[in-house]
């Protein structure tokens, strides 16, 4: 079998989820084997100028040029994996959306601001088809290799709908709340195998929100642990503020 | 009197005994988390053991039943190759509670009924069981004397009760008299020592009283009469559908089965993981349909499983009172509240007519 041509791209990001894959250590060797890597900015030099069977795209759309290449790739592209919560929901770029787009620049560029033309932060998926998601920041590497696996087999990969609660009461974390602590993982998408909590951090739902998740159970709980609403809105907003978005909103500054 | 089903271990002993069995095989044991939560990991001595303890967090379960479990391996290399695994480990369990005992025989029953579960049987013959006793309660989520599981009944190999400075242990089986035979720290049990037995058993009978207003031959007509119960709507408002309390559950057992390639996409495995009803996608099929999408649909079954269903099949409940789903649900759903609420609901109906 001839091993598909795999592009890496990003956008607006940190590279992280990129060097989570060059640090896959062992396996990646493995995962080399079955397939060619034809475009990888952060870890080769060469380009590739035809279709790529699979396109994995770290990165939020935050610009009018991210949107032209995006839209190119795509094109090119059989299959694309959005990977990492940049690609996936937006991420961190989202706290952007929070203020006014004319605003936000003046503070980033001082008086040059308006050579530097931005649009609201959008994931992946808000402006191409994405076919797999790969959620986190960042991404967890076995979920990569499963998604991975999925696109070549042609089958779908669903990403859990459930909480993070889930992996992390069976890894049998004390928890959070227990200890005092704020955790985003009653509503937070599972997958990541409760890796922060695991370590010892909360969970900062950086995999998105589970799709039907109980608000008004949650608000009870912080309620029932004197947590104010507006501070839990600020820090699921860090990384799910792009969830708000509307479709085909014009948004161009 | 003398009984030879008993034995006793000084408490000086205790460190000498898990020591030698820890060198025979893989011991677990209740260990502390912090924070007041507990949990059985591997022990090599009696240090970290904890002989009080409120339920662990996760029951011992996870032992019988691991939260993966690979079931067959195949390859399409060359047509279709499968080869059936179980996976085992010989281990013995120790401080295993009555709640979780009983849990361990509710889970007993469901994979033997046939088509037995070899996997699951298989383990649980390499598997010897500690029990000890509760002279208290642990905390106020337990519901033990409820459903009768705060006695021993069976389901042990060595049970041991905390007389103070020493045990008293019955041996309920060979593999029991084999780790006596083996470790060589235990002495006879003398008419004193089942004295202080039957006076620790006639305290803890004051103790431990039914933590719900109902006998339990009523129970299950309760759950007939309660289905349209408004009770199931108000914890569709507080349930998070975390999961926490099927997956903590000692006789929960579902699961979800996974085929999955290797990257070579030819050689691969099949393996079972946990799955709970409470969770989102338990009840998708395909197409999209959710036979159970709404919370309130959710908790009614995770109830019914536990009071009415596995009554009428197995004539038991599987609820061992152990309190662990009331205790980890931070949405504060407690069983013993929502029991409560159905009998006082239900007061009017028949079941309590003639009490």
């Amino acid at each position: 079998m001839k091993r598909p041509k795999v592009g890496f791209f990003d956008f607006a990001c940190c590279e992280g989820c990129q060097l989570q894959v060059a640090n896959f250590g062992e396996e990646l060797l493995d995962i080399l084997d079955v397939i060619d890597v034809v475009e990888f900015r952060e870890v080769m030099s060469e380009k590739w100028e035809g279709d790529f069977d699979v396109a994995i795209v770290e990165g939020s759309i935050t610009d009018k040029h991210a949107v032209e290449r995006i839209k190119r790739i795509r094109e090119r592209s059989k299959v694309l994996i959005a990977y990492g919560s940049c690609a996936t929901i937006g991420g961190v770029n989202g706290m952007k959306n929070a203020f006014d787009l004319t605003d936000i620049r003046k503070y980033v560029y001082g008086s040059d601001y308006k050579f530097f033309k931005t649009q609201m932060t959008k994931a992946l998926h808000q402006v191409v088809k994405v076919d797999y998601f790969v959620n986190g920041c960042p991404i967890y590497p076995p979920e990569l290799v499963k998604v991975l696996k999925a696109a070549l087999q042609g089958i779908p990969y669903y990403v859990p709908d459930y909480a993070v609660c889930v992996d992390c009461r069976l890894n049998e974390n004390v928890c959070m709340y227990e200890k005092g602590v704020t955790c985003f993982g009653p509503v937070t998408r599972a997958g990541c195998n409760s890796w922060c909590v695991n370590n010892g951090n909360i969970c900062y739902g950086c995999r998105g929100i589970v799709s039907n998740p109980n608000e008004k159970g949650m608000k009870e709980v912080l309620t029932k642990h004197n947590i104010p609403i507006e501070f839990i809105l600020n820090k699921v907003n860090m990384y799910n503020k792009c969830r708000e978005l509307v479709e085909g909103g014009e948004d161009d500054e | 009197m003398k009984d030879l089903q008993y034995v006793i271990l000084k408490k000086e002993n205790l460190d000498g005994f898990i020591s030698r069995m820890s060198r025979l095989r893989k011991v677990s044991a209740p260990v502390a988390k912090g924070n007041g939560e507990y949990a059985f990991e591997e022990v090599d001595s009696s240090d970290r053991i904890e002989l009080k303890y409120k339920p662990t967090i996760m029951p011992p379960k996870k032992y019988f039943m691991p939260q993966e479990e690979t079931l067959l391996e195949f390859s399409t290399a060359k047509g279709l190759a499968t080869k059936p695994v179980v996976e085992y480990e010989k281990m013995t369990l120790f401080g295993v509670h009555t709640c979780d005992l009983a849990g361990i025989q509710c889970l007993n029953a469901v994979f033997s009924v046939r088509p037995r579960d070899y996997n699951y049987l298989t383990r649980k013959r390499q598997i010897d069981i500690i029990g000890l006793e509760c002279g208290d309660y642990c905390d106020e989520h337990a519901s033990c004397s409820m459903v009768s599981a705060h006695m021993p009944s069976g389901g042990y190999d060595l049970f041991f009760t905390d007389l103070g400075d020493y045990f008293i242990v019955h041996m309920n089986t060979q593999a029991g008299e084999e780790m006596i035979e083996a470790t060589k720290c235990f002495e006879s049990a003398e008419e004193t020592h089942f004295d202080d037995l039957q006076s620790f058993r006639k305290k803890k009978r004051d103790t431990f009283k039914s933590e719900v207003q109902i006998e339990p031959r009523f129970i299950p007509g309760l759950f007939d009469a309660c289905f349209e119960s408004s009770i199931w709507k108000e914890l569709d408002a507080k349930c998070l559908a975390c999961g926490n309390c099927t997956n903590v559950c000692p006789t929960c057992y579902c699961f979800d089965i996974i085929d999955e390639v290797g990257l070579d996409l030819k050689n691969g495995k099949r393996y079972r993981k946990w799955d709970s009803c409470q969770l989102e996608p338990f009840a998708k099929v395909a197409g999209g349909e959710n036979f159970r999408k709404e919370r309130a649909a959710r908790q009614r079954h995770r109830y019914y499983r536990k009071f009415r269903y596995p009554v009428a099949k197995y004539s038991k409940f599987f609820c061992t009172g152990c309190g662990r789903c009331s205790r980890s649900c931070m949405a504060g759903i407690h069983l013993k509240d929502t029991l409560n609420a159905l009998i006082k609901e239900s007061d009017s109906k028949i079941w309590k007519k003639w009490l």
